[in-house]
């Protein structure tokens, strides 16, 4: 082969070596897409849903006495009844690390204030564990 | 075969590396988001079993909580379903809301707000706390 002809060769492997990769990145490009578009991810909810409402800051008081392991402000905050539904809410957790309000809503005068605890057991066993808080006027009325 | 010997070698191998693309492109982006969705990287979302539990839990399909539950024995199944069954038929679900969600590794908590219109018109308005393992839900509060 001549030095021409070699050098067109050479020219036209890379030419088609980059229609191959262009072709095959827009494939890859075409399948992300198709997944994207094909993916129902979570099934469609068939009832209402309430409008979500802001953290109230009866709640938000306790979450941060929780966190802090301010045992004396939770005591100050709620009473008994309420501080053993809370005991029995967040058990297994015996050392909480991080608290996070998730979500909240409101009916009828009542808010449902979602937190997750995240923490150690006594076994040093890391767990997260969900619990709301139910506020009728502006104070915690039960835990769930 | 179907006639691809027709077109021109250039354009076969396009085809095929479009395919290919596609092929692959489709997997890795499925692999990719299920592990994100079970590692819990991104936190908060709403998790696919968590709502399909919900929503079996309100229409009482024993067999589909069953099947989002990790593996039980027989007594404790049939008692399940026996609680389900014997939850009041006319009970009417009025709202599902999701509140949020937090993950950690492979352990993730999903609350939701249920709003009930129970036996004898009574209303009841509760929070359910999933906690989800691996594609299990294996608490319910």
């Amino acid at each position: 082969m001549s030095n021409a002809a070699a050098l067109s060769s050479g020219q036209m492997s890379s030419g088609r070596a980059a229609l191959i990769l262009a072709t095959f990145l827009g494939g890859l490009v075409s399948g992300v897409v198709f997944y994207a578009v094909a993916d129902k991810g979570t099934d469609a909810n068939p009832y209402a849903t309430l409008p979500k409402a802001a953290e109230p800051a009866v709640t938000a008081e306790v979450a941060r006495a929780i966190q802090a392991d301010d045992a004396r402000g939770l005591a100050n905050q709620l009473d008994m009844e309420v501080l053993q539904q809370l005991q029995a809410a967040i058990e297994p957790l015996a050392d909480v690390r991080s608290m996070k309000f998730v979500g909240a809503v409101e009916k009828s005068g009542r808010v449902l204030a979602a937190y997750v605890a995240g923490g150690k057991t006594s076994d040093g066993t890391d767990v997260l564990v969900g619990f709301v808080l139910n506020v009728t006027g502006d104070q915690i009325v039960g835990v769930n | 075969m179907f006639g691809l010997k027709l077109l021109p070698a250039v354009v076969r191998t396009g085809l095929a590396m479009f395919i290919v693309g596609g092929l692959v492109g489709y997997a890795a982006t499925g692999f990719t988001t299920t592990l994100v969705a079970d590692s819990g990287i991104l936190g908060g979302g709403e998790s696919s079993d968590a709502h399909k539990y919900v929503m079996a839990l309100l229409q009482r399909e024993s067999e589909s909580l069953a099947q989002l539950q990790p593996a039980r024995d027989v007594v404790s199944r049939a008692l399940q379903q026996q609680s389900v069954s014997q939850q009041a038929t006319s009970a009417k679900p009025l709202s599902v809301t999701y509140l949020g969600g937090s993950s950690s590794g492979r352990i993730s908590v999903h609350i939701y707000a249920v709003e009930l219109q129970a036996t004898g018109g009574q209303y009841q308005f509760f929070p359910l706390a999933l906690t989800v393992v691996g594609g299990k839900v294996v608490r319910v509060e």
